[in-house]
């Protein structure tokens, strides 16, 4: 059962920039739908207008150049991303990421743009993201800003992308291909399921090792700055320092602070090796 | 608002409201009753069709999304009258106990020979993940898929003690 | 009643071909009711507590009534009618208190489902929120808040059921064999624990949903997606104090039931609304949410073992205490009860035993029956406690659960004497046990746990069950001939997936003779058209409509052979037939064709004898009685189908992620009457089964909030959950009194899986587990000997994920 509401297809960025900037936090914007949709029908969202963003020009596909590296534009959906051949290549945290986002049928329709607007703290495609240096092309009617997701999300749910604002695609540094990597999900079966906790790792080519961990604070949590010869009891202070899981339905603080050690562990074994 | 989306090869146009899903429209607006809505969600795939030839959950897409696209339900599935490898394979294998989740899981099946002819049972088991069956335990699916696509398809037979 | 063919001459017995309702099913002209619009028909919503317990101060549908659209409005104080199985205990609508979390409150029904929707959203609701009762064991402690502090007063079936007023206890069942006490002097080892399984649900494909039309003359027809229609109908009458010839129930077909569709649910709400809304047909369907805490699930279980036993293995005594949380109303759990009370020592020889099984009330969302009725939530406890038992006296688990089977002449806890030809749950045993290769580990399992640093552990289960139904139930079936010599069989058993459909038009065509292709087996049920079954549940239907269904066949030969012997002239002791025509046995030339005979004779000057041929058959329980309800003695069971399941798993010491390797399933089936439809429902109850083990389990907050009422947060299994390899084994050891030696197999598949994998993780790891789901954190929590997580009622905040806002 969903609520009535208006439904625009704007064709181009100026479009949809005026949409934005009359309707402000009335209108939501709509990808995939596979985040939306689920909050209309539970009544979590109740949009007046809902804004498709998949027929603006220029805002489907993925890009590379070397001058600026991997463009995820607004419209790629998760499965894009596992058939594209340079990310295949050269960005494997982003393939380990999103292999697991939840279902074929998901995948489909997700985007990586919707993944991390919607800002779960389960977010999938984050910890790829974060480790990855990746930033985030905000525009509006009155320009654009770039904000790299380490200053992105703010809470849950939350991030800094204002009601008149919409993420128009997604960059991942030239700088970052061929970064190694490494992804853990903790699901409660092997099936589809959404994050319990969550760790990337990865170690660029300058040397500087990067970690997230999802799931365990009300954002996901980025650790940067560490050597990459640092010894496993150090790395998994230092995660541990940073994030702040609680007990849910899904499973204890405790179990969850055990798992990222574990997971730490695993990957400093597993990418380091 | 008007709507023209192809629906199993054919121009399907109807006036209908802009807050349905493609779920909806298909069961309530084109007539098709063969997809099912088992959560309404993107949780149980009940609901699979093939949209642009890719599979999705029609009750998280907008009808209105799918104007001037093209869409394949299970009505859609025979080929000339007969039924297609796929529905032959489920029938002889067994595949389909209750059948309130089998549209879903045959369309998702056909998104996945489409794009990988002969699928190893760990690939068929990506490809069906998002598909929910409380009935069958899923081995028969699995093996009415590898018997459509011409491969050994006997996961363990009924043995007597 | 057995024909005893034997395997060479069968020709449909034994064998895979293809169902008869699967063309249908995959082309999508398969009709459900999800799927029905009936002219005129109205749609409706309901209001439904966000609260676990409250008083209902009032209700204002004022401005729900002013909403264009709206055709009828009812609340609790509309309907004068009390429901419920066993205890009648339930209002339509919650009149004065609510009861559980979910529970509806009041109903519209509307010219479109939006205008519903809104209208419920118009309703307000004033509630004095009370202070729930969440926790069965407290709701036992004296002092404890009633559910029913009117239970004294209520309606119930004396025959079975004891409800004790001024408690929440809604039923005490009794079973007594023997001196327990004297038993447990005798013994030399005493070992108790206790042991717990969550509520689940049961999860169908197709939610709850049902069409009503309340006509004039109060005559009534629903469309429901229900496990019977008649029993729909006869309660339905009942509730209503209408004549059964008022009411006609439609049944087409069902997205899976599996115990929850099972007697009555919706339809008295959507008939209510019709007669409200003046006749027109109301229907109503359960959203996904709606359908984990509207419509009832499985009771929770507490079950407290002590069991006696000699040094060399011998169990000769055991006390057994079952609290089963049954939540706010009796619906089946009472039944369920009963039923495993005089189950509740499973396929082993009990001297001296005592049972003890409540049935108590709850502020949550009710237990109504589920696959296994019982079975699968006791095993648990049961054959984990087997486990502990041969542990504790350092005895091989194997070779201590075969030492105190069941054997022929063995007395079950009911004194029924078991013969040999129940079944061979011995045979089951051993041959799981083989299958996994039970005991030390090979050289290659050893090698794989060096190289990769995973255990492996092996675990068996045995399961037991009987029908758990009345001693009289019965069922009847019609065969028709068509005049062109085909025949059409009215059944009125329903068919919910299991392949009733297809197993009948075997036996059938076994036992007419016929080639398959001539037999159809009706698939829509409506209680004008097919005679009585009961119910479609406790896997009793292959038996008893079996054994009618060969009853009408007979009937219909006959009736075909008195004709044929006027028509051609001889007595019928010299005629036999083949699937075309009835011969005479000497002189085969002289023949005349079931399409001759089918709609009467006619010779050649045009007159004719006989008539439309019509077999009728009808078939009765035999020789089974009541249980005493002080000793719980009695003849309950129709059959016992016994099985047992092994289990070899790979745990991850520092993690508790296990994956199962094989499962082998063994189940004795007297005679496999289709054998992937056999194989259908082992792999698919094992799985069923296996959700119960892994992640399925309700999980309320401290106010009794139901905190995953969708798929979100409440998983069951996907594809990518199945075991690496899954044997499925079938014994044959005839069932006399079953069609072709067949006895059922539906629901066994799901019981004990859980326990065995208990055993196997054991085994693995050391890890001792009595509650479930066992997640990773359960067996990592096990293995650490760390306190388990309380997560049913649970004391921790529900967190940022959460599923759905409480609201409405």
């Amino acid at each position: 059962m969903l609520h009535s509401f208006t439904y625009l297809a704007p064709r181009t960025r100026a479009e949809l920039h005026s949409v934005l900037a009359n309707e402000g936090a009335a209108a939501s914007l709509l990808a995939g739908g596979t985040d939306l949709l689920v909050n209309v029908r539970a009544g979590l969202a109740r949009p007046k207008v809902v804004v498709d963003t998949k027929k603006v020009d220029d805002f489907a596909g993925i890009a590379w150049s070397e001058r600026e590296g991997l463009v995820i534009r607004a419209g790629a959906t998760i499965n894009a991303v596992l058939d594209d051949a340079k990310i295949r290549s050269d960005y494997p945290l982003l393939v380990a990421c999103a292999r697991d986002l939840a279902s074929h049928q998901i995948r489909n329709r997700a985007t990586v743009v919707g993944n991390v607007v919607n800002a779960s703290p389960c977010a999938d495609m984050a910890p790829a993201l974060l480790c990855l240096r990746a930033h985030a092309v905000i525009g509006s009617k009155s320009g654009e800003r770039e904000i790299p997701f380490s200053a992105f999300f703010k809470g849950v749910k939350r991030t800094v992308v204002a009601p008149n604002e919409a993420v128009e695609r997604i960059v991942v540094p030239a700088a970052s291909a061929g970064a190694r990597g490494g992804y853990y999900k903790l699901k409660r079966i092997n099936g589809h399921d959404l994050g319990i906790v969550s760790v990337a790792l990865s170690i660029e080519r300058g040397g500087e090792m990067r970690l997230t961990v999802g799931s365990c604070a009300p954002t996901p949590v980025l650790i940067e700055g560490l050597d990459a010869s640092l010894p496993a009891d150090a790395v998994v202070a230092a995660v541990l320092a940073a994030i702040s899981p609680i007990s849910d339905v899904r499973a204890t603080k405790e179990y969850r602070l055990h798992m990222v050690e574990c997971y730490v562990r695993r990957l400093l074994d597993e990418v380091r090796s | 608002m008007k709507i023209g989306v192809v629906i199993n090869g054919a121009l399907c146009e109807r006036e209908a409201p802009e807050n349905i899903t493609l779920l909806h429209f298909l069961r309530e607006y084109a007539g098709l009753i063969g997809t099912k809505e088992g959560c309404g969600g993107g949780e149980c795939g009940a609901c699979t069709v093939l949209l642009d030839g890719r599979a999705v959950n029609s009750c998280l897409v907008l009808a209105a999304e799918v104007d001037g696209k093209s869409v394949r339900t299970i009505e859609g599935e025979m080929r000339d009258g007969e039924p297609s490898e796929l529905q032959q394979a489920f029938a002889k294998r067994h595949a389909v106990q209750c059948g309130f989740c089998t549209p879903g899981v045959v369309m998702s099946a056909r998104a996945l020979i489409e794009r990988n002819p002969k699928p190893s049972v760990e690939e068929i088991k990506e490809g069906l993940e998002g598909n929910f069956c409380r009935c069958t335990g899923y081995v028969q699916i699995i093996e009415a898929v590898l018997e459509a696509t011409g491969q050994p398809a006997s996961m363990q037979e009924l043995s007597h003690a | 009643m057995l024909e005893t063919a034997n395997s060479e001459t069968l020709r449909q017995i034994g064998r895979s071909p293809v169902r008869h309702d699967v063309a249908d099913k995959l082309t999508g002209a398969a009709l459900y009711v999800s799927d029905m619009i009936l002219p005129g028909m109205l749609y409706a919503q309901v209001k439904k507590s966000p609260h676990a317990r409250a008083k209902i101060r009032r209700i204002d549908v004022s401005r729900a009534k002013r909403l264009p659209g709206v055709r009828a409005i009812l609340t609790g104080h509309d309907l004068d009618y009390r429901l419920g199985l066993y205890v009648v205990d339930k209002d339509i609508l919650a009149k004065n208190e609510i009861r559980h979390f979910g529970e509806a409150v009041a109903a519209v029904a509307a010219d479109t489902l939006a205008i519903a929707h809104e209208a419920v959203e118009l309703i307000e609701v004033d509630y004095e929120i009370l202070t729930p009762i969440l926790n069965h064991m407290d709701a036992l402690a004296p002092g404890a808040p009633l559910v029913h502090p009117d239970l004294a007063s209520y309606d119930f079936v004396e025959a079975a059921f004891s409800p004790q007023p001024g408690t929440n206890i809604a039923n005490l069942t009794k079973c007594r064999k023997g001196d327990v006490e004297k038993g447990f002097a005798e013994a030399e080892w005493i070992v108790e624990r206790e042991y717990t399984n969550p509520s689940v649900q049961h999860v169908p494909m197709e939610t709850h949903v049902a069409i009503a039309q309340w006509k004039s003359g109060d005559r009534v027809d629903i469309w429901t997606s229900a496990q019977s229609p008649f029993t729909v109908r006869d309660l339905f009458c009942h509730t209503f104090k209408l004549p059964l010839n008022n009411v006609r129930v439609v049944i087409p077909n069902v997205g899976g039931g599996f115990g929850g569709k099972a007697g009555i649910h919706l339809e008295p709400l959507v008939a209510c609304l019709s007669r409200k809304a003046g006749g027109r047909p109301v229907k109503f369907q359960a959203t996904r949410e709606e359908e984990f805490s509207l419509l009832p699930c499985r009771s929770a279980l507490t079950y407290r073992i002590k069991t006696g036993v000699l040094a060399d293995g011998r169990i000769v005594a055991q006390k057994m205490e079952m609290f089963w949380d049954a939540g706010a109303y009796a619906d089946y759990a009472v039944n369920v009860t009963r039923a495993t009370g005089y189950s509740a020592a499973g396929p082993y020889e009990i001297p001296n035993a005592w049972v003890d099984a409540y049935t108590v009330y709850t502020n949550k969302p009710y237990g109504t029956a589920y696959r296994g009725f019982g079975h699968v939530e006791f095993f648990w406890g049961l054959e984990r406690h087997m486990e502990l038992v041969a542990q504790t006296i350092g005895m091989d688990p194997l070779e201590f659960r075969r030492k105190n089977l069941l054997k022929p002449g063995a007395i079950t806890l009911t004194g029924e004497v078991i013969t040999e030809h129940n079944g061979d749950v011995r045979k089951c045993l051993d041959s799981v046990a083989n299958a996994i290769g039970y005991g030390a580990l090979t050289p290659a399992e050893k090698a794989r746990e060096a190289r990769t640093g995973l255990k492996i552990g092996k675990g068996v289960a045995t399961l037991h069950k009987a029908p758990a139904m009345p001693p009289f139930t019965a069922t009847s079936v019609v065969v028709k001939m068509n005049s062109d010599g085909t025949v059409i069989a009215n059944v009125g058993l329903t068919d919910i997936g299991q392949g009733s459909t297809t197993a009948f038009a075997q036996i059938a065509a076994e036992r007419l003779r016929f080639p398959l292709n001539k037999v159809r087996v009706t698939i829509e049920k409506d209680t004008d058209r097919d005679p009585y079954d009961w119910q479609t549940v406790a896997s009793k239907g292959l038996m008893l409509t079996g054994n009618a269904l060969m009853l009408a066949c007979a009937d219909l030969l006959d009736k075909a052979y008195q004709t044929a012997a006027q028509a051609l002239r001889a007595d019928v002791c010299d005629l036999d037939h083949d699937g075309d025509k009835i011969f005479i046995v000497h002189r085969p030339e002289i023949s005349v064709t079931f399409a001759q005979l089918s709609i009467g004779y006619s010779y050649p000057d045009g007159g004719a004898i006989g008539g439309p041929l019509i077999g009728v058959g009808r078939y009765t329980a035999q020789g089974l009685t009541n249980l005493d309800k002080g000793s719980g003695q009695g003849l309950p069971a129709l059959d016992w189908t016994y099985g047992a399941h092994g289990i070899i798993v790979e745990v991850d010491p520092t993690t508790g992620a296990y994956h199962i390797l094989k499962i082998a399933s063994a189940y004795d089936v007297g005679k496999a009457i289709n054998l992937e439809s056999v194989r259908g429902q082992c792999i698919g109850g094992m799985v069923q089964g296996l959700g119960t083990a892994l992640c399925e389990g309700y999980i309320y907050d401290q106010q009794g909030h139901l905190l995953n009422p969708s798929f979100t947060d409440n998983k069951i299994p996907t594809c990518k959950d199945l075991p690496d390899e899954i044997d499925c084994i079938i014994v044959e050891t005839p069932q006399l009194d079953g069609p072709y030696g067949a006895r059922g197999v539906g629901e066994h598949p799901m019981i004990s899986v859980a326990p065995a994998l208990g055993n196997a993780i054991r085994s693995a790891t050391g890890a001792e587990l009595t509650h479930m789901p066992i997640r990773s954190e359960d067996v990592w929590r096990a293995m650490n000997s760390k306190p388990p997580v309380e997560t049913w009622i649970t004391k921790t905040p529900v967190g940022s994920c959460r599923s759905l806002p409480v609201d409405r």
